[in-house]
């Protein structure tokens, strides 16, 4: 007995000898921010493979070919064009490069790397979002001067300048042509060179990707902080200890928990409206199929959501209701949309009821509701499961169908399962992003991504990437909008607001509006 | 000992082969990751092109060839998420998953060795049922909760400890001790009852007539004979926590094998999942091995068939 209370002294004494030595060293020097993330996606580094999802660390490291502000808005101060202009048929578009950047390996940043981006990012091993359109829109990229390259398209468009830019995905993103060419793309994808604020240090698959500053950048200054360190912690408890302890500065928390980290002072910034969560309907050969093909049973059941509560009890109150079908907010303001009061769907199952019986379908009929997980979505099962127990109230058989989202997407894509209902928590856009959007779901000739299937919405949106003339472009916009909720073209549920912790001393933080960016150099800004 | 080693090494290369086709087939049945890969307003043409540019265009006959005459010389093709090649994922993250299994291991080996000697010295009294308490709450309680735990209390709220990550020797100590608890159940019980049989046996009683120190007897006459199960267990149980660690290295942001392998399966990713189930099959082979091996070297009288 005495051995035994002799061992337990001894394991105490150990366990507080470590306690005390392992203490030591956990603070962060000044100097440093450290992002602690969820998720990194795919965790590429090659802005041509990764996507607009790995935005917020590429943008980092890269310069885009059009600068925006947070707000989204295109900037002549934060790209490597100072200036652009079009020729007066609109096919031909001049950009002026900023003189004297260098990528980190001390490279100048020529007409030639824009030309050589472009064409990769464009290319078919290309997986950026919006590659496909732009191929289909270039025709040339000329570069009569280091400092100046000219894109010539196939038809007169005033999106090219916007496709460039950092409001949308990656493909206006300047990589160094002669370090790709000389170490090749896997050698790139493995040690990247930018042009950017930071640069590449390290990246450890499934851990972390380390960059530092450089001295002074034209974007930022003399960056605030030295080392900027992103570190990939799947499980949220994790995080929100490290951000306790000091040893991560930004972290992604679930709606949930942000009521927690607020009663300790932890100050939570919003991305308000980050995404919209909108279900749709799985559309058969011919576009949507009987019963949904009736207005009126979209219209229904469209009533019988209550998306308050949905806000309020799945959501935590982090989240608004939604009125538009695919309707990308951040659009609205710049194409002069207006959700009135008149659009917001209220919660009225009694005439939902009778506009299935006046449609004829008053016994009720049977619905397929696929139910998965999305990133960054951990509500989504269980939205899924509310909206289909609305349903059900009207006298709907629902059937959930548990899958992951691939499975839906394909079954969607594919038209497998005419009438089933899927949803996705969309990233929210700019005007243009929401128009390729638009010209991807909503859009007939796209085929497989199609969710509408209106010739009125089809011959709108075919306008809009020929039309120069921005006004005309803005009220096709709007009358896209109006369209797809007056004819009820899905089942819009709410607008999420994605919140992140931030350590106490870490001030002020603009997060932006704009797609999977986070403006982490405006955080570290020195200006 | 050398014809034994040469035909387990025969049937393990078997084994290898036949899971190769297993875990190939079994991938592939999970769904395109296409679907995962690319962006939404991904056309068509996207699709082609990148199935092309991925292989995923190939008869499967083809591409199960391919995996294979590749994977014997060590590379495992590129992973379709990371757009690596899978071999360097590998090198990055066993050695991660190598260390924390050793260091769970470590830990449970001296929690267990005193427990289960002393719990069956002092058969029936106090220590023997904190013993068997011990057993019992390490093999009842979920890991994922342990962890979650010792995470949010020891790391979060007492700050004692790091809560994530590779970061020194004090980060192992949370992931070690989750991963550890479980095994020193096992191993502890393992033990008990086989030091419990020959504190028994006729050997045992001679030493202690013929005057030899109770410690010595135990410690080395008795413990000895009582370790063959024990190494059976931990030989395996290192295999399972080097290769599935996979909850406690989602909790603790660890960055080892058993992550990789959650992220290929969840990605369909079928390189990486290829290259981590035939890795990990190898890795059981091998210890398995080990273990005959050390059966020998600890009880003299166990000789391997010519």
């Amino acid at each position: 007995m005495k051995r035994a209370s002799a061992m337990a002294r001894v394991f105490l004494f150990l366990a507080l000898l470590g306690v005390v030595f392992l203490g030591e060293g956990s603070a962060q020097p000044k100097t440093e921010l450290t992002v602690a993330f969820s998720s990194f996606s795919t965790e590429v580094l090659d802005p041509a493979l990764g996507g607009h999802i790995v935005k917020y660390y590429l943008s980092l490291m890269f310069d885009y070919l059009v600068g925006t502000t947070p707000d989204g808005q295109p900037s002549r101060d934060g790209g490597i064009a100072t200036r652009w202009e079009n020729s007066a048929d609109y096919k031909r578009w001049t950009f002026h490069l900023r003189k004297g950047v260098k990528f980190h390996n001390g490279d100048e940043l020529t007409s030639e790397d824009v030309k050589f981006s472009l064409l990769r990012a464009i290319g078919k091993r290309s997986t950026t979002g919006y590659a496909g359109p732009l191929r289909t829109l270039i025709q040339d990229i000329e570069t009569p001067a280091p400092d100046r390259v000219v894109i010539v398209t196939k038809e007169p468009t005033l999106i090219i300048p916007t496709y460039l830019s950092r409001s949308l995905s990656t493909e206006g993103m300047v990589l160094p042509k002669k370090y790709i060419e000389a170490v090749g793309d896997d050698g790139f994808a493995r040690k990247p060179v930018g042009s950017g604020p930071y640069k590449f240090v390290e990246q450890v698959t499934g851990s972390h990707i380390k960059l530092t500053a450089v001295d002074s950048h034209w974007r930022i200054g003399t960056p605030k902080y030295r080392n900027m360190t992103f570190r990939l912690v799947p499980e949220e408890t994790t995080r929100i200890a490290l951000l306790r302890r000091g040893e991560v500065d930004v972290a992604d928390v679930s709606r949930e928990r942000v009521g927690e980290l607020e009663k300790e002072g932890f100050p939570i910034h919003y991305r308000r409206e980050e995404a919209i969560l909108t279900m749709w309907w799985v559309l058969g050969p011919n576009g949507l199929t009987s019963p949904v093909k009736d207005k009126r049973v979209r219209e229904a059941l469209n009533l019988a959501v209550d998306r308050a509560e949905i806000a309020r009890s799945i959501f935590g109150g982090k989240a608004d209701p939604a009125a538009v079908p695919l309707g990308l907010s951040w659009s609205f303001k710049d194409v002069g949309f207006k959700v009135t009061p008149e659009m917001a769907y209220p919660y009225d199952p009694a005439r939902a009821k009778k506009l299935l019986a006046d449609a004829g379908v008053a016994p009720g009929f049977s619905l397929d509701v696929y139910a998965y997980q999305l990133p960054g979505l951990p509500e989504g099962k269980t939205m899924a499961e509310a909206v289909a127990g609305y349903w059900e109230q009207l006298g709907i058989k629902t059937r959930l169908i548990p899958v992951d989202y691939p499975a839906f997407r394909k079954a969607w894509v594919d038209r497998a399962t005419p009438g089933a209902v899927g949803y996705f928590n969309i990233a929210n856009r700019d005007w243009i992003g929401a128009y390729a959007l638009l010209e991807k779901m909503a859009y007939t000739p796209s085929k497989a991504n199609d969710t509408v299937n209106d010739a009125e919405i089809d011959g709108m949106i075919a306008q809009v990437m020929r039309q120069t003339d921005k006004d005309k472009i803005n009220a096709l916009m709007r009358n896209v909008f109006t369209r797809l909720r007056g004819e009820h073209y899905g089942v819009p549920v709410v607008y999420l607001h994605s919140p992140y912790a931030t350590s106490k001393t870490l001030g002020k933080w603009n997060v932006g509006r704009v797609m999977y960016d986070l403006f982490f150099d405006q955080l570290a800004s020195g200006k | 000992m050398l014809r034994f080693i040469a035909a387990r090494l025969f049937q393990s290369l078997v084994a290898l082969a036949i899971i190769s086709v297993v875990v190939f087939v079994l991938a592939r049945a999970t769904g395109d990751p296409l679907y995962l890969i690319l962006p939404m307003s991904a056309t068509e043409e996207d699709f082609a092109n990148a199935r092309r540019y991925l292989g995923l265009d190939r008869p499967y006959v083809e591409q199960y060839l391919s995996f294979v005459g590749r994977a014997v010389t060590g590379d495992f093709g590129t992973s379709l998420r990371a757009r690596r090649p899978v071999s360097e994922l590998i090198r990055e993250r066993l050695p991660n998953s190598l260390k924390l299994a050793a260091f769970a291991m470590g830990i449970s080996l001296a929690m267990a060795f005193p427990l289960g000697v002393m719990a069956a010295v002092k058969k029936g009294t106090g220590i023997d049922r904190a013993a068997q308490i011990i057993s019992v709450l390490g093999q009842s309680l979920p890991t994922f909760w342990v962890a979650i735990l010792l995470v949010e209390f020891v790391a979060g709220r007492l700050q004692w400890l790091p809560a994530g990550g590779i970061d020194g020797f004090a980060s192992y100590v949370l992931p070690g001790f989750t991963l550890g608890w479980f095994v020193v159940a096992g191993l502890m019980r393992l033990l008990r009852s086989g030091m419990l049989e020959v504190l028994d046996s006729e050997y045992v009683k001679l030493a202690r007539v013929k005057g030899v120190a109770e410690r010595r007897v135990i410690w080395m006459h008795a413990l000895k004979n009582a370790l063959i199960p024990v190494i059976t267990f931990a030989g395996i149980y290192f295999a399972i926590l080097v290769t599935t660690a996979i909850v406690v290295e989602t909790v603790f942001a660890w960055p080892g094998l058993g992550r990789l392998a959650y992220e290929g399966i969840s990605s369909r990713d079928f390189p990486v999942i290829q290259a981590v189930v035939l890795t990990t099959a190898a890795i059981v082979a091998v210890v398995n091995l080990a273990v005959d091996c050390l059966y020998a070297v600890i009880d003299p009288r166990i000789r391997y068939a010519r």
